[in-house]
């Protein structure tokens, strides 16, 4: 268990920076997510499907939310939890205790996590998604999330609301998805 | 010269230039409106011949009339001046001719042009053989070819993006526009494209009205409504290329190539479409009649002449005769005395033919040549059994419109002759495709509506979505009719392909060298092998073949189309990814902190790795390594490992599975241990080597190589999923999450004892090859194993990744008494050479296990990926074996890649015992050292050999020695 | 290309590696039968037509799949994960 006050460490951003960084074009404000916990579970044979935190896990496409907490389905019987503002917790040892006899792997330091919000409403929100990855924007309603490739690179896509989006990347590559979201903003104007 | 009315903007004035002299012109121009406004008719030089050429075509199709627009850096060849919006300030300058385009030298050409026929690349170029690159080539580059490339770096930002749709509808002429309203009044997602700035396709060359009125009042009525439809995306501009598997369709938006300055934000938009159907309706192509010196400046298109009076409000020429075989020429004659213009004549081949207002016709007659060097002065017309020059600036040919149906054959669909038709139709289509209007071989503008309106009920229907059909305006009935004329017979040279010079002697040339079929006419003649692909001239060069062989054109059939339908600026295709920014950049936990302390990194994949650490005074390279390594095999040394792949185990068949995946076996690994793992392929050749460390009965972390981290998972995925989906196994891949340090040296447990809350380091408690997951530095949790690359005593310490650069300084700074230093890859891999682990230069794919000296290690009690095949014959034959190499004088150099022969064996393949595969200066050692692979090495130990490196004339004589360099019985990593 | 994934739908086929013939499923004993582990590795069909190909969903959910292809016209007939179609041949067998 991390015991902050006892810490002689002090935490980089994915960016490299000690706080988070944000950026604003038009109607996105982009804001890295340095406190979002993330944990890997995956079912093992014979178990079954638990609810951890309260979620209801959701099926292949989807991405659910309860609390402060949320799942994206990653693949057949294996999910991405999220902790949002626990990224300082133990998650992955939380998520365990939730998920007795189910894999669990610690995430949060994983991805890079880039929240995108729109002020005016879904539409530039659709018109980054098209700049960005090549998912039918009818399987990234809001509720929805999927792993594509963006700019040869694996991302994580989450729509939180229809004028909310997550993006997670490889965290070493944090600062090229930066670059890459920053100025397809940018463009939009 | 200009004439009335017109879609173009006479309220504003926009200066241009065209090889340095000023013109001007209005907004709703082309160049080529603009130019021929300013009575410019001669535009460029053809490719082959030098000859003067003017504009030929009103759209995308121009053969001639190509130019190079802009300047410096944005200096952009092979400019279609029919599709380029004119803008204030434009700058265009001609091409392929020297000193000036009225008198250009290479003109000489026309006159040999006996010489430069069909196939004379082929039948010149061939001998001396010598002479292929020293003269040809260079020759032929510098006389052939149109436009030159500025040769700068593109200044202008690219993009790229993916749309989705239930409709695409390509061309919103009438019958796109039909469709697109049909679609999107029914709901579904529509996405219309065009590569026009305006709507209306050739409505808007037109003079024929909609609802008794001019078209394009209906077309600004539809344009209006459209806009509202928030389920429709207009994309003016946007040329759909190429048509792609299941639907995905190219194209590109020329957002900002109307603006004098293009690249303040994006200059194109590489769009990826994916769409659920797709309504092509492209329109179609004017065809012309070959007839001897066809290819003067002035001689043109009948549609485009039209075009050019009805849209542009120009004419080349005051005085203008046209050349028919169908109604449809008589109607530019219509519309250009409507405007003002003289009609010297209309000569219709058909015998039978009518005037259809007051003009002259010369009804059976024939263009048999012309006059007028830079432009047309006069044509000769055979009528009657006579022949007559007819005095005239321009000539409009009306033979007929060929469907532009090339997308319908970028999946090889292959278009069918409809004599009917008289044209080429859509044969099998795509799935998911249809095609409407004049693309389809509709001609009479009511048709080509409801054709529209049918493919989009239809594709609506498919959709599962109900449409009605719009009502439709009332249009005017105008004749169509016409008789194939594909060229006027006679001597001299009748042009077909304009832009690649071919004649229809060159096809009769063909026909009598036996390249009939149009596949070999196509290559023989280079005809349709121009940047415009032969959109003007295919069909007629075919027909020409057709008439030579007796064949019907139905019987001899024509060659299809690839993308792209229009050119693509290479720059679009690469959708800015450029400089930096050419491919992901990955960095390590710990980069921000090595670049403030100056290292130099180097790419190794996607990562960016620190390769050395440069110290005051260091003035090359070697000084900075060999301090590094001493330092570490001194006192301790810290490299940031993190690029090693990591992948998660879990599961109650973990240790099976992990059996079932390495050679050697780890089921039988205890918790808490750490063992060096060797993955086999299939076939029984060395894959990838990393740790398996047992951190649960049912829980392993295991490493991979940096460089196949990717396709070891996929490997690994593979195994589970598709070989033995039986076993409770899970796999996730954690490269990111731990930023993992090696700490390696004498020191290396004395700094980690500072570092670590209260954990017992000593050999006993914690020894080769533990591992164990920990607290540091105030309850940090951390994972710690004892392993060791370079021979030292050493262990890795992994952190969660945002702790990397933290920790990583922390090492430095309260190790520095025991000589804590950094290092990089470079002496990273001088360590691992002087301890002899193998690493991706002898895992290269083509070694097994035993070359590697790790045979042992295969266990034959299990059937593991690649055991069995690895104790095939062959293999188990193979008596190349890693050995170390060392020079016998200790000033040579060992240089990797040499091979290995015996002293005094003649050096060919058959003595070759091998190759070097790593080398580097060991300043533990104190000469250049290497690993190679030699035959029987084993029994070689001491004897001297020679590495021959022939790419640098050296022979190096080396002594074979033991791999490992430094503590060879391994009494370092065990203390 | 867009490949027909059983859970998702619809997918660009750049979002995935591909493998090859599926018969890579039938993985021989190799202790038992090296002959038919030799033949497993090195002898591959390679029809102009349908073929049965194994697709990994890379930049997706990580899953393989059979994928049934036409390799002459690029039609897909159909995807399937592969650990079911593997879990029905152990089943059959």
């Amino acid at each position: 268990m991390t015991d902050l006050n006892t810490l002689q460490l002090t935490a980089t951003t994915a960016l490299g920076g000690t706080l988070p960084q944000e950026a604003r074009h038009g109607a996105l404000r982009m804001a890295e997510n340095s406190g979002l916990a993330l944990a890997s579970l995956t079912l093992r044979r014979g178990t079954t499907q638990p609810a951890p935190f309260g979620l209801a896990l959701p099926g292949p496409g989807a991405w659910g939310q309860a609390g402060r907490h949320a799942a994206l389905w990653m693949g057949p019987e294996q999910w991405l939890i999220e902790g949002e503002g626990l990224a300082e917790t133990d998650f992955a040892t939380a998520l365990q205790g939730q998920c007795p006899g189910c894999s669990v792997t610690e995430q949060t330091d994983g991805f890079v996590a880039f929240e995108i919000t729109s002020e005016a409403g879904e539409a530039p929100i659709l018109a980054l998604l098209a700049r960005l990855v090549n998912i039918a924007p009818d399987r990234l309603r809001p509720g929805m999330g999927t792993r594509t490739g963006l700019e040869h690179m694996s991302v994580l896509v989450i729509r939180r609301a229809p004028d909310r989006l997550a993006l997670l990347g490889l965290r070493s590559a944090a600062a090229t998805l930066w670059h890459a979201l920053t100025t397809a903003a940018a463009r939009l104007g | 010269m200009r004439l009335s009315g017109g879609e173009i903007d006479r309220s504003q004035t926009l200066r241009f230039t065209f090889d340095g002299r000023a013109y001007t012109g209005h907004p709703g121009d082309t160049l080529a409106s603009a130019l021929l406004a300013n009575d410019v008719r001669l535009m460029g030089r053809s490719f082959k011949y030098h000859r003067p050429r003017g504009v030929f075509s009103a759209g995308s199709e121009e053969p001639n009339a190509l130019v190079t627009l802009r300047g410096g850096a944005r200096a952009e060849p092979n400019t279609r001046a029919t599709a380029v919006e004119l803008f204030e300030g434009l700058e265009a300058r001609s091409q392929n001719a020297w000193p000036s385009l009225a008198f250009d030298a290479l003109a000489v050409n026309d006159l040999m042009a006996n010489f430069l026929t069909a196939g004379f690349y082929y039948k010149t170029f061939m001998w001396p053989r010598a002479f292929w690159e020293r003269l040809y080539e260079p020759m032929i580059r510098k006389a052939a070819g149109l436009g030159r490339l500025s040769m700068a770096a593109d200044p202008d930002a690219y993009d790229k993006g993916f749309l989705h749709c239930d409709l695409l509808v390509i061309g919103a002429g009438a019958a796109g526009l039909a469709a697109a309203l049909t679609a999107a009044r029914a709901g579904a997602q529509v996405i219309l494209a065009d590569e026009d700035a305006r709507l209306g396709g050739r409505l808007l060359a037109e003079s024929a009205t909609l609802d008794g009125a001019p078209a394009r009042d209906w077309v600004a009525g539809l344009e209006a409504e459209m806009a509202s439809l928030p389920n429709l995306r207009l994309m003016r501009r946007t040329t759909v290329w190429g048509l792609f598997d299941h639907g995905v369709y190219g194209a590109v938006e020329r957002v900002a190539d109307h603006l004098p300055i293009p690249g303040a934000q994006v200059r194109q938009t590489l769009w990826r479409i994916t769409a659920r159907r797709a309504v092509l309706a492209a329109g179609a192509t004017e065809r012309h009649i070959p007839f001897r010196n066809n290819d003067r400046p002035g001689v043109m298109q009948a549609g485009a002449l039209r075009a050019y009076a009805n849209r542009f409000a120009v004419s080349p020429a005051q005085r203008v005769a046209i050349f028919t075989s169908q109604d449809d020429g008589h109607q530019t004659a219509l519309d250009l005395i409507a405007k003002g213009v003289e009609i010297a004549a209309v000569i219709d081949s058909r015998a039978e033919a009518r005037a259809m207002g007051e003009y002259r016709l010369i009804a059976g007659g024939q263009v048999c040549d012309s006059r007028g060097r830079l432009g047309l002065r006069a044509v000769q017309v055979r009528h009657g059994g006579g022949v007559e020059w007819l005095s005239c600036g321009a000539l409009g040919v009306a033979g007929g419109w060929n469907p532009n149906l090339h997308l319908a054959s970028h999946q090889r669909g292959r278009p069918r002759w409809d004599e009917a038709a008289q044209a080429f139709l859509p044969d099998t289509l795509p799935a998911g495709l249809a095609v409407a209007g004049a693309a389809a071989g509709q001609g009479e503008t009511a048709a080509v509506m409801a054709s529209g309106v049918a493919a989009a009920l239809r594709a609506l229907a498919d959709l599962g979505l109900s449409g009605r059909a719009p009502a439709l305006p009332i249009t005017e009935a105008r004749s169509l009719a016409g008789q194939s004329l594909w060229h006027v017979p006679g001597k001299g040279r009748a042009w077909v392909d304009f832009q690649n010079d071919v004649t229809v002697k060159d096809i009769k040339l063909a026909h009598q060298e036996n390249m009939r079929p149009v596949e070999h006419l196509k290559r023989w003649t280079t005809l349709g092998m121009a940047t415009d692909q032969g959109k003007t001239a295919n069909v007629a060069a075919l027909a020409v073949m057709a008439e030579l062989t007796g064949q019907t054109i139905a019987a001899t059939r024509t060659t299809i189309f690839r993308p792209p339908y229009t050119p693509v600026a290479l720059s679009a295709l690469g959708g800015g990814d450029s400089g930096a920014q050419f491919r992901p950049r990955r960095l390590t936990p710990s980069h921000a902190w090595a670049a403030a302390q100056g290292a130099v990194f180097v790419e190794v994949g996607q990562w960016m790795r620190a390769q050395w650490f440069p110290q005051p005074g260091e003035t090359h390279w070697r000084h900075s390594v060999d301090r590094e390594v001493l330092a570490t095999r001194k006192g301790v040394g810290i490299c940031d490992v993190t690029t090693l792949g990591k992948v998660d185990v879990q599961g109650a068949d973990a240790a099976v599975f992990l059996d079932r995946l390495y050679a050697n076996p780890m089921a039988s690994l205890k918790v808490g241990m750490v063992r060096y793992g060797l993955m086999l392929r299939e076939d029984g050749h060395a894959y990838d080597d990393g740790t398996c460390a047992r951190l649960a009965e049912d829980h392993y972390v295991v490493t991979t190589t940096t460089a196949q981290a990717g396709p070891v998972y996929r490997h690994m995925e593979f195994a589970r999923q598709c070989l033995w989906p039986e076993l409770d196994v899970q796999l996730i891949s954690t490269t990111e999450a731990w930023a993992q340090f090696a700490v390696a040296g004498p020191n290396a447990r004395k700094l980690l004892e500072r570092v670590v809350d209260g954990f017992d380091l000593s050999n006993a408690a914690f020894p080769f090859m533990a591992c164990a997951q920990l607290t540091i530095c105030g309850g940090l949790r951390a994972r710690l194993f004892r392993i060791s690359f370079s021979g030292e005593l050493a262990y890795e310490l992994a952190v969660p990744a945002r702790f990397g650069a933290a920790l990583m300084a922390r090492l430095v700074a309260v190790g520095a008494d025991l000589g804590a230093t950094p290092y990089g890859t470079e002496a990273l891999g001088v360590m691992r050479i002087e301890k002899g682990h193998v690493a991706g230069n002898e895992l290269n794919g083509q070694t097994t296990a035993q070359m590697l000296g790790l045979g042992r290690m295969v266990s034959d009690k299990k059937d593991a990926i690649g055991a069995v095949m690895s104790r095939r014959e062959g293999l188990v034959e193979e008596a190349r074996v890693l050995v170390g190499l060392q020079p016998v004088n200790p000033g040579d150099p060992v240089v990797a890649g040499s091979h290995l022969f015996a002293q005094g064996a003649q050096q060919k393949t058959e003595t070759d015992e091998g190759w070097i595969t790593s080398a580097c200066h060991s300043p533990h050692v104190g000469s250049s050292i290497g690993l190679g692979f030699l035959a029987r090495g084993a029994e070689r130990l001491g004897e001297v050999i020679v590495a021959a490196n022939p790419l640098q004339g050296q022979q190096i004589a080396l002594r074979v020695v033991p791999a490992h360099f430094v503590d060879p019985d391994g009494g370092r990593l065990r203390d | 290309m867009l490949i027909p994934h059983p859970l998702l739908g619809l997918r660009d086929a750049q979002e995935f590696t591909c493998l090859g013939d599926a018969a890579l499923l039938n993985r021989p004993d190799g202790l038992a039968d090296p002959q038919a582990l030799t033949d497993y590795v090195y002898l591959r069909d390679n029809p102009a037509g349908v073929h049965r190909e194994l697709w990994f969903h890379e930049q997706g959910d990580r899953s393989w799949l059979v994928v049934t292809r036409n390799t002459l016209t690029h039609e897909i007939l159909g995807a399937e994960l592969a650990r079911d179609v593997a879990l029905r041949a152990k089943g059959a067998k």
